[in-house]
């Protein structure tokens, strides 16, 4: 994603993403507030403007940091995993924020914070592999070391997540569970609700490659210092 | 002193040993060294044990609580066990700085790791059956399905040992690795030990096996992808 392998500062496309993604932001919750409230939910329905597009990001920054992994495994270019790093610590953000959300619908809708659904366990494990991605490259002082290590961990923790949802379809094919489907929910929404959303969807996209240039600026100016 | 692995080589033949001749003799050698160490499966074995009675005991004297709780219990006990057992994977080639030796053997690299993992597999079964039987006695675990709950321990076993060796070898050279070890594999296998438990309660139940095919399905797609991802993965992290 970034060009010159020790930019000085960020180019002129992050700050356009960047740029963007800040000044559609309000755009974004406007629509999401105006948007119509739901039959059975209400106005609680509007969390979800902020929990998909966050949950989304969250996987979707694993998978980059996939992605730069295996790149780096194959070419050894230390930007490749200062990509890989800047985006798991983003989508760890983001997956953070989807975990608080949800948890948030969750109190009034099913009367508990948390409950041991297999969405929410898989999600929270993910969230804890990823913990352990920062503590393994924190335990390493030799720098291609803890590159070649956490792209390791990169790339199996990234298993994890097709994996786990398997593991809740076949679950729900054993066990009776109280959760939503989010995915025909989906398809049943109403035109209005589902552009704000995707409206949304787009927004956070715009941020998130923004914050991942800007994040990979920052961690090649580190590696600078380190050297120097 | 070591048995090298030359030594165990044909004499006079002076043919290099084939991949999966390779995979065997190391794991054999393996098995020598810990078998003939003792001390370190003694610890295991001791620490298994000590686990499972304070669990017993926690959970109280009733039949009932201790049943049901058998299939966590048992998983969580060998996960935690085979923790410590994955550590000495690499523990002894790190010590005696035979590592380097090992990596050095001209070829492809998968064997080493293939090799780590039939010796883990060969410590873990064993110990796995006497789990087994242990948890039959301690916490009233129905055992007549002998077989189907065979095949949950070989399938749930391989899943974790698969991750447990390659972070083992990732991790053999670095200070910390007793602690960080555990916290990286346990949030990976978590599906492994979920399957397991489900499995397990489902047989114990008395469930249809057609019911519990599904989850032995999930641990054979786990068991499938992250063998093969790691000893891909093992030669390019373990190079250089």
């Amino acid at each position: 994603m970034l060009k010159a392998a020790n930019p000085d500062r960020p180019d002129l496309l992050t700050w356009a993403f960047l740029g963007l993604g800040l000044l559609l932001l309000p755009a974004g919750l406007y629509v999401a507030l105006a948007a119509p409230p739901d039959v059975n939910q209400g106005y609680l329905v509007r969390i979800m403007y902020l929990h998909v597009p966050t949950a989304w990001l969250g996987y979707l920054a694993f998978f980059v940091t996939f992605l730069y992994s295996v790149l780096y495994l194959f070419r050894q270019d230390p930007r490749h995993d200062r990509m890989a790093l800047a985006s798991a610590e983003i989508g760890l953000v983001f997956m953070g924020l989807a975990l608080v959300t949800g948890m948030l619908w969750a109190r009034p809708t099913w009367g508990v914070y948390w409950t041991w659904e297999p969405r929410l366990t898989t999600t929270a494990i993910l969230f804890a592999v990823y913990v352990g991605y920062f503590l393994l490259r924190g335990a390493i002082e030799d720098p291609e070391l803890r590159a070649k290590a956490a792209a390791a961990v990169g790339i199996l923790g990234f298993l994890n997540v097709p994996i786990s949802y398997m593991s809740v379809k076949w679950w729900r094919s054993l066990h009776q569970t109280q959760s939503i489907d989010l995915t025909t929910g989906r398809i049943e929404m109403e035109p209005a609700m589902l552009q704000a959303l995707l409206f949304n969807l787009l927004v956070f996209t715009l941020l998130y490659v923004g914050f991942v240039r800007f994040r990979g600026f920052l961690a090649a100016w580190e590696a600078r210092k380190e050297e120097a | 002193m070591r048995p090298s692995l030359r030594a165990a080589q044909a004499p006079g033949k002076g043919v290099a040993l084939t991949g999966l001749r390779r995979v065997l003799v190391l794991a054999l050698r393996d098995l020598r060294l810990e078998v003939r160490d003792r001390a370190g499966l003694l610890s295991v074995l001791a620490f298994f044990t000590v686990m499972l009675f304070i669990m017993a005991l926690a959970l109280g004297p009733e039949e009932g609580p201790l049943r049901r709780a058998a299939p966590g219990v048992l998983w969580v006990a060998l996960a935690f066990a085979s923790t410590l057992l994955s550590t000495r994977a690499f523990a002894l080639e790190v010590e005696d700085a035979t590592l380097d030796d090992l990596l050095l053997t001209p070829g492809s690299k998968e064997w080493i790791y293939l090799g780590k993992l039939l010796f883990q597999m060969l410590l873990l079964l064993p110990l796995g059956l006497l789990a087994l039987f242990m948890a039959g006695g301690l916490f009233y675990l129905p055992l007549e399905r002998g077989l189907p709950l065979g095949l949950t321990l070989a399938l749930g076993m391989l899943g974790y040992a698969s991750v447990a060796t390659f972070y083992a070898g990732l991790l053999a050279r670095l200070r910390g690795r007793e602690v960080l070890l555990p916290l990286l594999l346990f949030s990976l296998v978590v599906p492994v030990v979920l399957a397991a438990v489900r499995a397990t309660t489902g047989l114990v139940e008395g469930l249809p096996l057609e019911e519990v095919a599904s989850w032995w399905q999930l641990l054979l797609v786990f068991d499938v992808v992250y063998l093969t991802a790691s000893a891909l993965l093992f030669p390019v992290v373990m190079e250089g």
